[in-house]
């Protein structure tokens, strides 16, 4: 009871709680202090991985590919310019929709623990 | 005797034992060659059943779901399709336990300011290398794994290969499945997602309205510039399609413009090997059927359901047609238990497939429901054409 409310006597457990939205670091953080002999490098190294692009910078090209886009049909609206910019603008608006899918569904936790099902916080009792 | 029977062994095993990671289960053939002398010479035929991938083609329009319908149909085969791990983050394929998805677009011969420069769309043939699509996907289906490039979305360019080692299932989507005749050989099953306009321009509101930059104009221009395109290379890929799921604005309320109730046609071609079409109440009849009555109440507009055979691009086909909303989950079962032919394993296989992914789009609507059975489909397929293969060696040692 009292380790689930986060103080405990014996040795502080900290235990992830659905409300917890925090960034990315916050799954090193809970391990590092309930495991302390763990060393941090495995850790770091784990969650030191090729990150996809944000959608931030993918809305910025999204707009960008728009304002192309009419500009090169203000010109000529039959070009094959004209066509292959609005073709562009589809292109980003798909990847942008499809960006904005995966960040929408990642649980910092539950990403971790897909990785990690052995890590104390991750471990579940089903029987 | 026994020379016959090797030759016909000697067929399923044509080429030497591959040496990367095998994941197919070898059937050892022992035969017992009698020769003149009195030695009894081994000869040792491995057999693999499983060497040949199924494949299935996917073609669609980009924003037509073909997202949403690559996660049912990886999920009906269990487990959940994710990007290969420790590869580019940014790779299109999906890979799960039975299946893998390719991207169509990572066969684009020219990146995005190559079209730029040439003043083409992704849509047109000149942009794609069908060559290397022919030649992987066949390898692929022979059991060899490829190096197949990668076409990143977001840079718009063209990234270094990643290794396809070849799955149970290979699913190939993208805008041009079929438009090469020789891949469209290679595929065991093709289905094509037929999207109206009026239909595509509201999914598109609602991907698009939210980002910054876009408005009812640009998604309009965006889609009337690529009109031309598409129906001169896309759309004519559906005559070819096994299975054709077209998405119309509903009948149901008149004068609806705001296109959140649809009707859906499975249009099933007669005559495919391993595909039965699915059918109501009587096959080859014409139904209309309204379950909403007596033992079904449903909400306005209701459902309205209707089955007939019909000719499409000079084919025999069954077209089911859905028109209206799910509600509830009894209505999605009542309707289950009165579809004939939907492969299910158990009753109300379906129902449990479209409400494990309810928060999919399309759940609610013959989109899923369609979408849902033609992944059923898929599977029951695959079991036949295993079935057919390890019969066919135990045919032969018979002999």
């Amino acid at each position: 009871m009292a380790a689930i409310a986060g103080v405990s006597i014996t040795t502080p457990k900290i235990f992830a709680s659905a409300s917890v939205r925090s960034p990315k670091p916050s799954p090193i953080k809970l391990s590092l202090l309930n495991s302390p002999w763990k060393s941090c490098t495995t850790h770091l190294r784990m969650y030191v991985r090729p990150v996809a692009a944000a959608p931030d910078k993918l809305s910025d090209k999204v707009e960008e590919s728009i304002k192309n886009a009419q500009e090169a049909c203000s010109e000529d609206p039959v070009s094959g310019e004209c066509v292959a910019a609005w073709d562009e603008v589809e292109e980003l608006s798909a990847a942008a929709s499809h960006a904005k899918d995966k960040n929408k569904d990642s649980d910092p936790l539950e990403n971790y623990c897909k990785d990690n099902p052995e890590t104390d916080e991750c471990r579940t009792y089903d029987n | 005797m026994a020379a016959s029977s090797l030759s016909t062994q000697t067929h399923f095993n044509p080429t030497p034992p591959k040496t990367h990671l095998g994941l197919f289960n070898q059937n050892q053939v022992v035969l017992y060659g009698k020769t003149t002398t009195t030695t009894c010479r081994r000869r040792f035929i491995s057999c693999s059943a499983e060497d040949k991938t199924v494949v299935i083609g996917l073609a669609a329009d980009s924003g037509c779901g073909k997202s949403t319908f690559m996660r049912r149909l990886t999920s009906v085969f269990g487990g959940a399709a994710e990007p290969p791990k420790g590869g580019n983050p940014d790779s299109n394929t999906l890979i799960s336990e039975m299946t893998t998805v390719i991207c169509l677009d990572d066969y684009h011969s020219l990146d995005r300011t190559g079209r730029k420069e040439k003043g083409v769309t992704a849509l047109d043939p000149r942009a794609n290398d069908f060559d290397l699509m022919y030649h992987q996907v066949k390898a692929i289906k022979e059991g060899i794994p490829v190096d197949k490039p990668i076409y990143n979305h977001v840079s718009g360019l063209l990234d270094p290969p990643e290794l396809i080692k070849p799955p149970k299932i290979l699913v190939i989507e993208g805008l041009h499945p079929m438009y090469d005749a020789r891949v469209r050989e290679l595929l065991d099953f093709s289905i094509y997602l037929d999207i109206s306009n009026e239909v595509k321009f509201a999914w598109k509101i609602q991907r698009d309205m939210a980002e910054r930059g876009h408005s009812l104009e640009s998604i309009k221009a965006s889609i009337d510039a690529r009109k031309s395109d598409f129906d001169a290379y896309i759309d004519p890929q559906k005559q070819y399609a096994d299975a054709v799921i077209q998405v119309l604005p509903t009948q149901l309320i008149p004068d609806d413009n705001e296109g959140n109730v649809l009707r859906v046609r499975l249009i099933m071609k007669e005559g495919v090997k391993y595909f039965d079409p699915v059918y109501l109440f009587d096959e080859g009849s014409t139904i209309s059927w309204i379950p909403c009555g007596r033992k079904l109440t449903c909400s306005y507009p209701g459902i309205k359901f209707t089955y007939c055979p019909d000719t499409y691009y000079g084919h025999e086909v069954s077209v089911l047609e859905m028109d209206g909303q799910f509600d509830r989950l009894d209505e999605l079962i009542y309707v289950e238990s009165h579809l004939s032919n939907i492969s299910t394993k158990f009753y109300g296989e379906v129902t449990q497939q479209m409400l494990k992914h309810a928060d999919f789009p399309g759940s609610n609507n013959g989109t899923g429901l369609f979408q849902t059975i033609i992944g059923l489909k898929i599977r029951d397929l695959y079991e036949q054409i295993t079935r057919t293969k390890t019969a066919a060696p135990l045919e032969a040692t018979k002999a």
